[in-house]
């Protein structure tokens, strides 16, 4: 009883000694939540030291949400981090690397994830208001002790029916204001739910196929093909279209009429169909630097209708394609703008080549998953050109940038369809030449034959 | 002094063909660009009701190979009975433009089999219009033949079914129709038998193509028949006939759809019937020309009476038999138009089955109806075996027309033709003047004047170089009968006909024949701007993408196709008219009361329920429009429940307003159209609930749905989806328990028993929305 | 009665002396067609007609080889030189040559 007593106490003391010495505790922290649409974006500043005065060279930043699709961290400089993921059992954690190790760092992450603002009731009626809970943890979960802690939240609505109340806390119009709270445990994981009204879209692409097609003759054909639902909350009962149009304001606000795309802004010949020909509702306007589409589905969006679409465009390859000698180099975005505060489920790029293209050479801003190379054959195509196709799924708006290909093409090649082309032309007159001269000569047979 | 002449007709050879077939060209070039209104007017998209199916069934070939294809089974089709679409299609326009589609491919050219099945039938307007080049060729002369392949490939009456986007049978079917025509008529000329295998394997294209094959195969044996009259008779008439009536005959049964009726079925009898005649008389020539005549006389005697007597015995024992089926009642109504209209209520229904009007002959063939007889009185007068073929094509074509609005389709390329006829004659006798002065005899120089002439012109000016012939010999008769100043008045007069011609044809084109049907387009009266009404395409896409994958959706049948087209869902009933029993079940649950119809709807496993509904935008082709006939087809069948006279008024009229008869007022497609319409107001001043098709406030406004909820509704409110609830979901009305249970309905037993009255082998459709009913 | 005979046998006198060596190869060609279509339709008396597809591609083939034949003996006859102009013998025999050619593909698919 003794003995166990004193080895408590002793075993105790050591930790004690240990964590006083060498502990990275979170001096202050921040919380910036903005669920104002259907993405939940954070926004975390941490000033993290060491209690024992010890440069900290790694951060590991621990993440309890469901679906995180994003996730960056900046140093005090506003400077990149390194990230580096370490998948445990039911939490991801993210391993940060200063350049400079400091016992005092400012770090700022922000994230976002899919999926975690949900529709509350699930169904609602065609004139009712779509209500959506967000169920989050109520202080940042993290391996380290925290001091102080504050969290910003900001919400579609000033309408809101409920939210967890840890004191102190404020409200004015759509701003909540937790904290600050002081002296929070490790991992300590209470939880924060707010139910609240939500109007905006909420629109999923659940799979998005885009399609690049580059040409030598000085154009880049660009083809997106997306399926989408309204991942709110179910229309339940009927629809009445007497109600929607006479009153658009009370009936159906969670639906969506349109939503706006935008294109880059050298795009012509811009399309917009589906299986069944041209959606003849959308509105095309030219800003200076993009497009900005306006696309009407066929019909207004409720909570879980679906639509499919297929929009394409083409661009001119001098703004995208660039060479030196044999080599190319396509820079392009890998996915692009559908909507605001987009979502995407699983997106599939392809990029096709012109025939002849080899040493194919790919370079991603963020992991891939790659994909078969296939032969794709068009006009006048012998050999097939190569399609290089990945995907990636779970992706917001922050994964819009470009991605890089490079290539060797011989110049020479370009000129292997006109040649064919001429070829087969010429083919064609020789065909017929032989061909006359033959039936020439059976009718002169038939005439001797029968004279 | 030989070559000479030789070197000129080479020279002219070589300009006539040049301008034959640059004068070809451009008719074909013409003949395709007026057909595209409808593409550059809206887009690449496949109009109205039948050319859905085709273009469903084309995909499905494209996507699954020609042996599934002829196996296949659709279950989307007439739940729960199905459909055997191998067994029940003409599959030649499957099959043209699947080859085109696998050829295109094979090539590495990438085009989609929407596009094919769109630009088909302007592509094939152009091989028409060379057939009937080269039939009017062999007819009368190369000019005439130039003035027929232009007038065709521009009239109004064949672009009514071959606009870009009418993917129809027709489309290709009249080029094997023409095509088959030449063959034959080549074949009677020379009795090679070449040709007429040629003109058997065209009449196969034809019978894989059309259900009108049969036009043919009754025209060449009248064409026999009255040739062996006339005393015509020649060997090369029994070469010709026999080959192709045997190998024809061959060739047809390999259709499955059409599989053993040449055989079988009256229609096909008339032509068995010549080809013994033929032979028989072959005999009797062949005889008469080894034997004396009195030796003869005595053969023929007996042998006479020896074929008599087996003759007589075969019939008696076929009909005996039940092997030679009676006439379809789809004949029947063309000979007797009002025959339809009693017994057939479902071939009356279809607009384009209505007899034609004079208007309508005038406003697709325009000039031509007037030149045609001309040209009619032209082949009688310098008759010969051919000229007779075409004088009888003319007269059966325009009785045929006179019955049908769709026939007018066979009536257009016969009078195209004799209208090229009639003015490459008048044209002979009125332009020759010039030359003959000039140039003598030397007529090719002809071509070096009109190289002058205003383009417009060209057309008519330039088939004058082919016919050189003919000229010559008219310059001796008439040269001193006209006065050049007469000649040059009657010239211009022709040329403004035939300019004011091409208007006429540009203006019906773009006018009348150049729209989708499903997607429609108004002027707004207030800035003139174009607006385009999508609601079909918007509504089935929405049952595309919101409805389980095998939802089964009653609509009306017309539109079926539309809906197994571009919805991709089940249907109950559709524009192949089949089952005129299960079309009257839908009529039956349609205009009878919500209840009544929820236990039918629910017998048939309905999901949804599609109703067209022009109310608010003034549409006239509704259903409230059609309704009359769904009310009739369903008396048909079920004379106990619907009563057609139940639907009028007191004073015998239909009407939608408070007066209308209170079985109208609470059937299911008044319910269905009108659902929550009385509350819309359409303009600040008029009244609610006022339906603009029929001009009048409706009469039952305030009513719910116990079965049924509205689903979805389109934007201008065309179309209206209501979903059928489940029994679950609503409060029953008490119900007695004997009554509970829903008497099993005896409609699935009719799978197996061949109730083939009714049966139609072409399938009606609605065209663009016309009222349907008189 | 004697005069039919008569007739016949004048008949065949006339065919055995005047008919070029050609024109009876097609007849006895002919002649075993008709062979051919007699057996067929006496085995259908009897049998029946079951796969009838079978039986018409089969009866059909021996009418048109029949039909054929005829027209082929018909073009290729000197005395129809006038009517058949510009289709010599070769000509017609090409010609027969090309319709059995498709006439017994068709035979072939339809006969199952």
């Amino acid at each position: 009883m003794n003995w166990n007593c004193l080895y408590l106490a002793i075993i105790s003391c050591l930790l004690l000694l240990n964590s006083v010495k060498a502990e990275i505790i979170n001096k202050n922290v921040e919380r910036y939540l903005d669920l104002s649409s259907q993405l939940v974006k954070t926004t975390i500043k941490i000033n993290a030291e060491d209690s024992a005065g010890v440069p900290i060279k790694e951060y590991v930043f621990t993440a309890k949400e469901a679906n995180i699709a994003y996730i960056s961290a900046k140093d005090a400089l506003n400077n990149d981090l390194k990230l580096r993921k370490e998948q445990s059992n039911d939490d991801q954690r993210f391993v940060l690397t200063f350049e400079k190790a400091l016992p005092k760092q400012t770090i700022q992450i922000e994230t976002v994830s899919v999926g975690n603002v949900k529709p509350y009731p699930e169904e609602i009626k065609q004139n009712e208001k779509q209500l959506v809970k967000y169920a989050g943890l109520l202080y940042l979960y993290s391996k380290y002790k925290t001091v102080t802690q504050k969290t910003q939240i900001k919400l579609s609505s000033s309408n809101i029916i409920s939210y967890t109340q840890v004191k102190p806390f404020s409200v004015s119009s759509n701003k909540i204001i937790l904290g600050p709270y002081e002296n929070i445990k490790a991992l300590s994981d209470e939880q924060l739910a707010i139910h609240y009204e939500n109007q905006t879209p909420f629109l999923t692409v659940n799979s998005l196929e885009r399609t690049i097609e580059v040409s030598h003759w000085g154009n880049i054909a660009v083809k997106e093909s997306i399926e989408m639902i309204h991942s709110g909350a179910k229309l339940k009962g009927s629809f009445s279209r007497y109600d929607f149009q006479k009153d658009g304001r009370q009936s159906g606000q969670s639906a969506v009429k349109s939503y706006r795309t935008y294109l880059p802004a050298s795009a012509t010949g811009v399309y917009y169909r589906d299986m069944n020909g041209n959606i003849s509702t959308s509105n095309m306007n030219v800003q200076r630097d993009f497009i900005d589409l306006e696309l009407r589905p066929r019909f207004p969006l409720f909570g879980g209708w679906k639509t499919q679409y297929i929009l394409g465009y083409n661009v001119p390859s001098y703004e995208y394609l660039f060479s030196a000698g044999k080599n190319y180099q396509l820079k392009m975005r890998l996915i692009d703008h559908v909507h605001d505060n987009m979502a995407i489920d699983k997106a599939v790029i392809n990029v096709i080549l012109p025939e002849g293209s080899s040493n194919i050479e790919l370079m991603t801003p963020y992991s891939i998953k790659r994909r078969q190379n296939e032969f794709i054959y068009t006009y006048l195509d012998t050999t097939g050109r190569p399609m290089i196709s990945f995907s990636r799924s779970n992706l917001v708006e922050n994964h819009i940038s470009d991605f890089t290909l490079k290539y060797t093409f011989s110049r020479v090649s370009l000129l292997q369809e006109p040649f064919l082309l001429i070829g087969f032309i010429y083919f064609i007159f020789i065909l017929t030449i032989i061909f006359l001269r033959l039936d020439f000569s059976i009718v002169s047979y038939h005439h001797n034959k029968s004279e | 002094m030989n070559r000479g002449p030789k070197i000129l007709s080479n020279k002219v050879a070589g300009y006539s063909s040049l301008i034959t077939f640059a004068i070809l060209l451009i008719a074909w070039i013409a003949g395709f660009s007026s057909r595209l209104f409808a593409v550059i007017r809206f887009e690449s998209i496949i109009h109205e009701f039948d050319p859905w199916f085709n273009y469903r069934a084309t995909a499905y070939m494209v996507q699954h190979g020609w042996y599934k294809f002829l196996n296949w089974f659709d279950e989307r089709a007439w739940y729960p009975l199905g459909r055997i679409v191998g067994g029940t299609v003409y599959p030649g326009l499957m099959i043209t433009s699947g080859g085109i589609h696998y050829l295109l491919h094979f090539l590495n050219i990438p085009v989609h089999i929407r596009d094919i099945c769109v630009f088909l039938a302007p592509v094939f307007s152009g091989l028409t219009a060379i057939s009937t080049y080269l039939l009017t060729k062999e007819l009368w002369s190369p000019g005439a033949g130039l003035f027929a392949a232009s007038f065709i490939a521009i009239v109004p009456g064949y672009i009514s079914r071959s606009v870009a986007g009418s993917y129809d049978n027709e489309g290709i079917a009249i080029f094997a129709l023409q095509f088959t025509y030449f063959l034959w008529v080549r074949s009677v000329k020379t009795g090679s038998v070449f040709w007429s295998a040629g003109a058997a394997i065209s009449y196969f294209y034809m019978v894989s193509a059309w259900g009108g094959y049969v036009f043919i195969i009754n025209l060449i044996p009248l064409h026999v028949f009255v040739l062996l009259i006339m005393g015509r008779y020649s060997p090369r008439l029994l070469t010709s006939y026999s080959t192709f009536y045997i190998l024809g005959l061959l060739f047809s049964m390999q259709i499955p759809f059409v599989g053993f009726q040449p055989i079988r079925t009256s229609e096909h009898m008339a032509a068995l019937g010549v080809f013994v005649l033929l032979m028989a008389v072959a005999t009797l020539r062949h005889l008469q020309t080894v034997l004396s005549r009195h030796e003869f006389r005595k053969l023929f005697v007996v042998g006479g009476l020896v074929a008599a007597a087996f003759v007589f015995v075969a019939v008696v024992a076929l009909t005996m038999m039940g092997v030679i089926a009676p006439w379809s009642g789809r004949f029947y109504s063309l000979w007797d138009t009002g025959y339809a209209k009693i017994h057939i209520p479902i071939i009356a229904s279809v607009s384009e089955h209505q007899p034609t009007t004079w208007f309508s002959f005038f406003f697709d063939l325009h000039i031509l109806v007037c030149a045609f007889p001309v040209g009619v009185w032209y082949c009688i007068k310098q008759i010969n075996d051919e000229r007779v073929f075409v004088v009888l094509y003319a007269i059966s074509a325009v009785y045929f027309a006179g019955v049908m609005v769709r026939l007018m389709l066979t009536l257009t390329p016969v009078v195209c033709m004799l209208a090229g006829v009639a003015f490459s004659g008048l044209l002979d006798v009125f332009l020759q003047e010039d030359t003959s002065k000039k140039f003598g005899n030397s007529a090719y120089s002809v071509t070096e004047t009109d190289e002058n002439e205003d383009p417009t012109e060209k057309k008519t000016l330039y088939d004058k170089a082919g016919k050189l012939k003919h000229r010559t010999k008219h310059e001796n008769n008439h040269e001193n009968g006209i006065s050049s100043n007469l000649k040059s008045v009657v010239i211009l007069a022709i040329l403004m006909i035939l300019m004011m011609f091409a208007v006429h044809c540009t203006w019906v084109t773009s006018n009348a024949y150049s729209s989708p049907s499903i997607v429609l387009a108004f002027h707004n009266s207030q800035d003139g701007s174009r607006n385009i009404l999508d609601d079909f395409r918007e509504a089935y896409y929405w049952l595309s993408q919101n409805t389980a994958d095998d939802a089964r959706i009653m609509s009306w049948w017309d539109y079926g196709y539309q809906i197994a087209g571009m919805a991709n869902r089940t249907t109950l009933v559709d524009n192949n008219t089949w089952n005129n029993s299960h079309i009257a079940l839908v009529g039956k649950a349609m205009s009878s009361s919500e209840e009544k119809s929820y236990e039918i709807m629910t017998s048939l496993d309905v999901d949804y329920v599609l109703v067209i509904f022009g109310g608010v935008i003034g549409y006239s082709g509704d259903d409230i429009n059609k309704f009359l006939w769904m009310v009739r087809i369903a008396e048909g069948e079920h004379p106990k429940d619907i009563k057609e006279s139940d639907f009028f008024t007191d004073r015998g009229e239909f009407r939608v307003d408070a007066e209308g008869s209170p079985s109208l007022l609470n059937c299911l497609m008044y319910k269905l159209s009108y659902y929550r319409f009385g509350e819309l107001k359409l303009d600040y001043r008029g009244p609610s609930g006022y339906d603009r098709t029929r001009n009048a406030v409706i009469g039952n406004k305030d009513f719910d749905l116990t079965y049924l909820e509205e689903a979805y509704t389109t934007e201008h409110w065309l179309v209206r989806i209501y979903r059928v609830k489940k029994p679950y979901e609503f409060n029953r009305p008490a119900l007695k328990a004997n009554e509970r249970l829903i008497p099993p309905s005896n409609f699935i037993s009719r799978k197996n028993s061949k109730r083939r009255k009714g049966y139609i082998r072409n399938r009606p459709s609605v065209i663009k929305g016309k009222r349907t009913l008189k | 009665m004697v005069e039919t005979t008569a007739v016949v046998q004048k008949f065949y006198n006339d065919y055995v002396q005047h008919t070029p060596k050609k024109l009876k190869l097609v007849d006895i060609y002919l002649g075993y067609i008709l062979l051919t279509g007699i057996i067929q339709f006496v085995y259908c008396c009897l049998v029946g007609t079951f796969p009838f597809n079978s039986f018409l591609s089969g009866f059909i083939s021996t009418v048109s080889c029949f039909v054929l034949g005829v027209c082929l003996r018909l073009q290729a006859n000197p005395q129809n030189k006038t009517v058949f102009a510009g289709i010599s013998p070769e000509r017609g025999f090409a010609d027969f040559i090309f319709a059995h050619v498709i006439l017994h593909l068709v035979v072939m698919n339809f006969i199952g």
